[in-house]
């Protein structure tokens, strides 16, 4: 039977972009929440 | 200031990141290199999982339409908002992960086949609906308008999940058996089942995390809205 084709280096890629991804959205989350917050805090004390 | 973390999102962030470890494992680890296509079959796993969590995603935002029009309460509006986004963000991560996978195995990255050409309308759609929510001011009607819109958009979900079950493609249908004329398609030994079902159970939870964390980023620009609003008035 042949060997498989060599796909190593599109595997590698798909998954560089499936956690890169995944990590990039979660970076967002957090900075988007941190500015949000510092927001807040600034909006509360204008109030006050 | 310390801020109030649910315990049960915190349970819930350590279960994904273990199933999510133990997800990777078997795909590079338990499962076997398919005899044809390689290691690029290997992104198959996480492509599938990704498409799914991006239906899901657009399955929470029609739902939570429905709730909104119905009780006009506004974390309704914040989940469906949260819905699109992660939908959105998955799709566009299989799309992606389609086409890298595409490349080597239909010789090229992007074809107008029926399943790649009805994803793109239902990334596009839901694009439109945060440039509707954009264009409105009034949080009440953005949120009334956008329910709407996610009831309506989703019927793009099940055309892009049926596409390849109606019409001939190249895409492989893993479910129910691929057209002839599909490229890629193969047929999964029992480790590469579990590993296929272990990815789609882990993605469900990797859903549900970054759901709870966008509702909550959702609330707190809620309040931040408001304030501003009382500070305008």
């Amino acid at each position: 039977m042949d060997a498989p084709i060599d796909t190593l280096n599109y595997m590698i890629a798909g998954y560089a972009v499936i956690f890169g991804g995944l990590l990039l959205y979660v970076a967002s989350l957090f900075v988007r929440t941190a500015r949000l917050r510092r927001e807040e805090a600034m909006l509360e004390e204008d109030q006050e | 200031m310390k801020r109030n973390y649910p315990r049960g999102l915190i349970i819930l962030n350590l279960v994904t990141i273990g199933l999510l470890l133990v997800a990777t494992l078997m795909v590079f680890l338990y499962a076997p290199v398919e005899a044809v296509m390689g290691m690029v079959q290997k992104v198959f796993y996480f492509h599938v999982a990704s498409t799914w969590t991006g239906m899901l995603g657009f399955l929470v935002a029609a739902v939570s339409g429905i709730l909104y029009l119905r009780s006009k309460d506004s974390k309704w509006d914040v989940v469906g908002l949260a819905g699109v986004e992660i939908g959105m963000f998955f799709t566009l991560i299989g799309i992606i992960t389609g086409s890298i996978w595409a490349r080597p195995i239909w010789n090229t990255w992007w074809t107008w086949d029926p399943r790649l050409t009805t994803t793109t309308i239902m990334e596009l759609i839901y694009a439109a609906y945060l440039m509707l929510r954009q264009g409105i001011e009034e949080p009440e009607k953005r949120a009334r308008f956008g329910a709407v819109y996610a009831i309506v958009g989703f019927i793009t979900v099940p055309m892009t999940f049926l596409s390849i079950r109606f019409f001939r493609t190249i895409h492989p249908v893993i479910i129910g058996g691929s057209d002839p004329s599909s490229t890629g398609a193969f047929d999964m030994t029992p480790a590469m089942l579990q590993t296929f079902i272990f990815s789609l159970l882990t993605y469900t939870f990797v859903f549900a995390t970054l759901l709870w964390h966008r509702v909550r980023l959702g609330k707190l620009a809620e309040k931040v809205e408001q304030l501003k609003l009382a500070l305008n008035d």
